[in-house]
């Protein structure tokens, strides 16, 4: 067979040349892709940073504190923090639910569920409020009921709440639905069948094993609800001292003027995100120390 | 799971009962008007080149995450979900202070007679930091399990390094880098909080379509604004559908081995 | 072709993979190197695909230096034992693709690389898998196509890591004969790693028995067999 002919050695090449594994580039081609990335970020996401802060500390310290002081501030620091520690728990909740629901069952549909889960990331903030207006508004029937009976939604607590739920529905059950799946439903069945009762195995047995998702997922569920804006300024009706939150006051402040204050409330919330990112951080090692360690069995 | 549809698919029943009541007819008539047009046109053309950016640049950092070390790589990794956790108004209102006219950056760009905030530029640079974590973070754990051997074979096949990267690296990162894309993308046609404030908002140039959702609102007009939001989600609904087709397709042709 | 090891150590970081070795191998030979996993013949076999670089010493191709050469420049034809086969690609693709990754002057035309990417597949005897993606073919299917693959670039030498490794009892039977055929055909200088000494006893004209980065006993599987020269081969053989 010609084709297989031992081929004649052709002449070596004089350079020794420096030896670089099959599966890496070439430095500079490393060094470039290094830089390219780093500076990258460098603009997009460390120079933002940098300049909430030292915005914030343009006229000192002192004068930035003091901006956080005021009725107005505090009154928003408060409407914030109620309307996270109501939105949050209740996505958890349904988060965990809707895992446990879709992982430990079979069922028709079971695609279409997740999809909807999905559905508000792939919604506009803008849109889902406004879909909440035209549920909730003065002027449609159910709000128009609800006003007359005293419980304002649209431009009042309430909204806003729906609002972030509705925002920061998929983030629990996204982390969990992957962790539960992996685990199966072995330990669970065979708690059952050892006579536990089903809240009893929830209990001791499927919460300790999704802590960590579950941790994580409430975490970047916080994060959202805190600085949720889209959604929240169309429903909130942006009343000073009661409806605006942190991030509409931010925009208030701003549009009037008032940079080192807004950049004050800003820098706040930054420094929010950036305990997060370390909690996350952080959590992210557990969680795949505990991916690495379900996958062993 | 009655919480499921009293959250989510009550409101948007609410949008699509609003719009059956207006009629399809007054629908098109609302939309089809030149600042409305140009508004979603923007919206969509910027979000798709954002998205685009993202595509690119995500899968280079992706690589250069799990496969290079140099110092200060752990904060590199952790700043990519910077854009999830920072509430977009901060962003808008500090990537406006960096690239405005008469700010640090911005001045320099504008030494070169190149103005970023309140024009598209502007725009797409806000819609580029929303999207930044999507591409990377889909593609990362995919670059971790490529097997070195598939480049190592390919290398004793006689191909260079470029050629392995193009026709057998980025091949496997494909559908992973589609998924990112997509949702880079969804989340940048509905970015609102961080745009308005670097966009200047100028009708027919620089304003983006959920403001004028939130202008027609303001205005009390709600028909207008059901109007404008169905069809923004209509198009999302037939963008992210044919990438979805795309990447089943993909997939079905290269299964697993 | 044939290849002398000169002297040839490696180390990883503090551990040493390798000690000084030094081996001679005929042009045209079927060589097994036969060794528990940790011998180094792994790592021999990657340092002559040029994939690992070594320490020191030197590996010569028909008597002149190569320890420099980059893998493309080998020419060595390296299957794995995962086989490492490209998914997206059809059994045709990859057989080609050496070919294909060529330079664009030396690149055959078209119709020659579908000509001889046909003959390979009749070679393995596939010759209708063409067409399907490797998903789809069984496992003793994929370690041909690897071969085929490796095949392709008409190597100066065929580097095997544990070729049959990943295959049950009767298909890994079928094709050591298989991979017998193959060699008496090309007339390749032909290595393949291995911890099982049945095979290498069965196929190989040479074998190499290693232990613990060192050579033990280079011979014919006769002289091996009768003739151990140390406590570990007689064990390792086991006769």
């Amino acid at each position: 067979m010609s084709d297989f002919t031992v081929a004649q050695p052709r002449p070596l090449p004089a350079r020794p040349t420096k030896f670089r594994r099959a599966t890496e580039e070439s430095p500079l081609t490393r060094v470039t892709l290094i830089l390219l990335t780093v500076g990258g970020l460098a603009l997009l996401v460390f120079a933002p940073l940098l300049v909430v802060f030292a915005e914030a500390m343009a006229d000192g310290w002192a004068t930035s504190v003091a901006s956080l002081g005021n009725r107005e501030a505090w009154s928003a620091i408060r409407l914030t923090l109620l309307i996270t520690a109501m939105a949050v728990p209740m996505n958890a909740v349904f988060g965990i639910a809707a895992a446990w629901f879709i992982t430990k069952f079979d069922f028709r549909g079971k695609a279409f569920l997740i999809t909807l889960i999905d559905l508000p990331f792939s919604v506009s903030p803008v849109v889902a409020g406004l879909c909440l207006v035209l549920l909730f508004g003065a002027n449609s029937m159910l709000g128009g009921w609800l006003v007359a009976h005293g419980y304002p939604i649209v431009f009042a607590v309430p909204g806003i709440v729906l609002a972030t739920v509705f925002v920061t529905f998929p983030f629990v059950a996204r982390e969990l639905i992957p962790v539960m799946i992996e685990q199966g439903r072995t330990e669970e069945e065979a708690a059952l069948t050892l006579g536990a009762s089903g809240w009893r195995t929830f209990r001791t047995v499927t919460l300790p094993n999704i802590r960590w998702a579950l941790l994580y997922g409430t975490l970047l569920c916080t994060a959202r609800a805190m600085g949720e804006f889209g959604a929240v300024s169309v429903v909130s009706g942006k009343i000073r001292g009661q409806t605006a939150t942190m991030p509409i006051t931010i925009e208030m402040m701003y549009n009037e003027y008032l940079s080192v204050a807004a950049f004050s409330m800003a820098a706040l919330l930054t420094a929010l995100a950036l305990i997060t990112l370390t909690l996350k951080t952080v959590m992210e090692l557990r969680l795949s120390d505990q991916l690495s360690a379900t996958r062993r069995h | 799971m009655a919480m499921l549809s009293i959250v989510v698919l009550l409101p948007i029943g609410a949008l699509l009962l609003q719009g059956a009541q207006f009629g399809l007819g007054n629908i098109w008539d609302t939309v089809n008007r030149e600042r409305v047009w140009a508004a979603l046109f923007l919206s969509f053309k910027l979000a798709f080149f954002a998205a685009l950016f993202n595509l690119i640049f995500g899968v280079l950092l992706a690589w250069v995450l799990v496969r290079y070390r140099f110092p200060g790589k752990r904060l590199i990794d952790a700043a990519v979900d910077l854009p999830f956790a920072l509430p977009t108004a901060v962003a808008g209102i500090a990537l406006t202070a960096l690239y405005a006219p008469n700010g640090v950056l911005g001045s320099l760009a504008a030494q070169i007679g190149w103005k970023i905030a309140y024009t598209q530029w502007g725009i797409f640079l806000a819609l580029v930091f929303v999207g930044l974590p999507f591409v990377t973070r889909t593609v990362q754990p995919v670059v971790e399990e490529i097997e070195t051997e598939v480049e190592e074979v390919s290398a004793t096949l006689g191909a260079s390094r470029f050629y392995t990267m193009r026709h057998v690296i980025l091949p496997m990162l494909t559908p992973a880098a589609l998924t990112g894309f997509a949702l880079a993308l969804a989340r940048a046609v509905g970015e609102y909080g961080s745009v308005i404030f670097i966009a200047g908002n100028i009708p027919l140039k620089t304003e983006i379509a959920p403001l004028l959702i939130v202008i027609q609102l303001e205005e009390f007009n709600y028909d207008a604004a059901g109007a404008i939001g169905i069809a923004m989600l209509v198009i999302s609904f037939a963008m992210l559908l044919s990438i979805n087709l795309i990447q089943i397709f993909s997939r079905r042709r290269i299964g697993h081995v | 072709m044939h290849i002398d090891i000169d002297d040839i150590a490696k180390d990883f970081g503090t551990s040493t993979a390798l000690l000084p070795v030094s081996l001679s191998i005929p042009s045209g030979a079927l060589v097994a190197l036969l060794g528990p996993s940790g011998s180094g013949k792994t790592t021999l076999l990657r340092i002559l695909g040029g994939l690992e670089f070594p320490t020191s010493g030197r590996v010569l191709f028909n008597g002149q230096d190569a320890t420099g050469m980059t893998v493309q420049e080998r020419r060595a034809g390296f299957v794995f034992q995962s086989y490492a086969l490209f998914r997206h690609m059809t059994v045709f693709d990859n057989i080609a693709y050496g070919l294909n990754a060529r330079p664009r002057a030396q690149r055959p035309p078209k119709a020659e690389i579908a000509r001889r990417v046909t003959k390979l597949l009749d070679l393995i005897q596939l010759p209708h898998i063409g067409g399907r993606y490797p998903s789809q073919l069984s496992g003793g299917q994929r370690q041909r196509v690897a071969l085929a693959r490796a095949l392709a670039i008409e190597p100066r030498m065929l580097l095997l890591d544990e070729p049959f490794g990943a295959l049950d009892a009767k298909v890994r039977k079928e094709l050591r004969q298989g991979l017998r055929d193959i060699h008496d055909e090309t007339g390749l200088t032909t290595i393949f790693v291995t911890h099982d000494q049945e095979e290498a006893m069965e196929l190989a004209d040479l074998v190499v028995v290693m232990s613990m980065g060192r050579i033990e006993q280079i011979g014919r599987p006769h002289d091996i067999r009768e003739k151990p020269a140390t406590e570990f081969v007689r064990d390792f053989v086991g006769v």
